[in-house]
């Protein structure tokens, strides 16, 4: 029975004790209701305080919970971060990455913004002074004899024309990591269906991708030079530079990377605001460091010998 | 991104992850400078280059190679960014496991009795017109005494830790035993309230089964 009433609302357990004593008359019930009645209610006072309490609690939980869903991503406070000077934060990436391939080991650049949750995001291609990729083997689809397919060859893919390209990618032979095509030749494209090739690799040019374009040259340029980025959770991530690079080459890049996202934030909507708030240099096997903007410090040795393995 | 402090005990402190603090590159085994071209001696010429070659499993020996290129090399190169140094892991066994230590113009006096004469390391760059090349036979030798060979053959001077290094060691040792003394004390605490609720388990069990019957 009390376990029925510890379960019941307050409310409810005053109604089921009301038709209890109403359905039993005896002669102690009036006594015995009064008393349980009396102390239900007593119980039932305390509970309420208490509720009230929890209420009360349970207000601030929410106006807490309001304060948690932020429309800002939280802040830290950089004085909290020891941040480093570049050749300083080279010396260490440099140390921790002993070793390793310096063409395949990777310079990395993380770049916070005070940014809001919900709003767009930067979202852009850039073509560094020196370049990152190794290699990477770009093959063009455009009408043979055509203006565009000298171009696409200056500028460096390896595989141009229709046929040829079609020829190749069904022998089963596919020697490129992209593939852009020109809109002219989209229709031999989907005559020659390969699809069923390039799709499950994801090099099927697409206008969508931004893999059809008019200008194939400029394009082959900046596929083979440039790196791709977007905003995520306020921070953009980008490789900036090969671990061989010297602090001279690393610090142009990051200049030119750095000068594009201002200019991406800038050309966004007048209401949006965007700035950097942090840049950190890290690296494929290494650490991340904060960078406080110098380009050495006065414990920074000899920098000219900085490069290579 | 992580948040502030997070990262800050990542770079600061070893309990996370070793490989990364860095107070750890600056001060150890390996923390030493070579012989540059100013400070080099008649005996102890400048140092130009390193090559280690070890395979990738550690059985036949390799073991202290790796150790050698994880522990030292990192400290070395902090000391001496502009010495090139390469590492080539190879899938052989059997083969060798090299140091080439390349000296400008010709090599230490001490090099005679270090470096094995017959070893020959086929994947270490080919020295330039001015270089001359010793070869240390790293085969079933601790990290700790290849990095003695190392120190023997080119004469390195070892970089102590500053005041201010040697203090912030001390604090990590100290939290270490205090994190060591803690966590028994949490363990025993956490055992504490894991018998009491099994307890009440098995009396609210012996209940019921008296309920039952």
């Amino acid at each position: 029975m009390s376990s029925l009433h510890s379960l019941l609302p307050t409310a409810a357990r005053g109604l089921v004790s009301s038709c209890r004593s109403a359905l039993r008359p005896g002669p102690l019930a009036s006594v015995v209701s009064t008393f349980q009645q009396t102390r239900w209610a007593s119980k039932a006072s305390v509970k309420r305080v208490k509720s009230q309490g929890y209420k009360s609690n349970k207000d601030k939980a929410k106006v807490k919970g309001k304060k948690v869903t932020n429309k800002e991503f939280k802040q830290h406070n950089l004085k909290d971060m020891e941040q480093f000077a570049l050749c300083d934060a080279m010396r260490y990436i440099r140390a921790f990455e002993v070793g390793r391939q310096p063409t395949v080991s990777k310079y990395e650049l993380h770049i916070r913004l005070k940014s809001k949750r919900d709003g767009p995001v930067i979202r852009n291609m850039l073509r560094l002074p020196h370049s990152i990729s190794t290699e990477s083997r770009i093959a063009v689809i455009c009408p043979p004899g055509s203006r565009q397919e000298k171009e696409a060859r200056d500028a460096g893919a390896v595989l141009v024309g229709e046929q040829e390209v079609f020829d190749a990618v069904k022998g089963g032979n596919i020697p490129f990591d992209r593939c852009i095509a020109h809109p002219d030749s989209m229709e031999a494209l989907s005559k020659a269906g390969l699809g069923r090739f390039l799709g499950p690799r994801g090099l099927m040019p697409s206008a969508k991708m931004g893999t059809v374009v008019e200008d194939v040259a400029s394009r082959v340029e900046m596929l083979r030079g440039g790196t791709t980025y977007r905003e995520r959770a306020a921070v953009i991530r980008l490789p900036i530079g090969q671990l061989g690079f010297s602090p001279e080459q690393l610090r142009d890049n990051m200049r030119i990377a750095l000068e594009q996202i201002k200019k991406d934030a800038a050309a966004m909507n007048d209401r949006i605001v965007k700035e950097i708030y942090e840049v950190v240099l890290s690296s494929t096997n290494g650490p991340g460091f904060s960078l406080n903007g110098e380009f050495k410090s006065d414990q920074t040795p000899d920098t000219t010998s900085m490069h290579g393995p | 991104m992580v948040n502030v402090f997070k990262r800050m005990r990542k770079l600061k402190t070893t309990d996370i992850c070793k490989s990364t603090q860095l107070l750890n590159v600056r001060v150890g085994t390996g923390a030493a400078v070579f012989p540059a071209a100013p400070s080099a001696t008649q005996e102890f010429p400048a140092i130009t280059r390193l090559h280690l070659t070890y395979a990738r499993k550690i059985y036949g020996g390799h073991q202290g190679a790796r150790h050698f290129w994880r522990n030292c090399l990192p400290r070395l190169k902090y000391h001496n960014p502009g010495i090139p140094m390469t590492v080539r892991q190879t899938e052989d066994q059997d083969g060798p496991a090299a140091l080439s230590v390349y000296f400008a113009q010709k090599t230490s006096t001490t090099a005679a009795s270090l470096a094995a004469e017959d070893l020959k390391d086929a994947h270490a760059p080919a020295p330039a017109d001015n270089e001359q090349v010793a070869v240390l036979d790293v085969r079933n030798l601790p990290y700790t005494e290849i990095w003695n060979k190392v120190k023997n053959l080119t004469n390195a001077t070892e970089i102590p830790a500053t005041t201010q290094e040697a203090a912030e060691l001390r604090k990590l040792d100290e939290m270490a035993a205090k994190s060591k003394t803690d966590r028994t004390r949490i363990a025993a605490k956490r055992q504490v309230k894991k018998d009491q609720e099994r307890m009440l388990k098995e009396a609210r069990e012996q209940v019921e089964r008296l309920k039952q019957l």
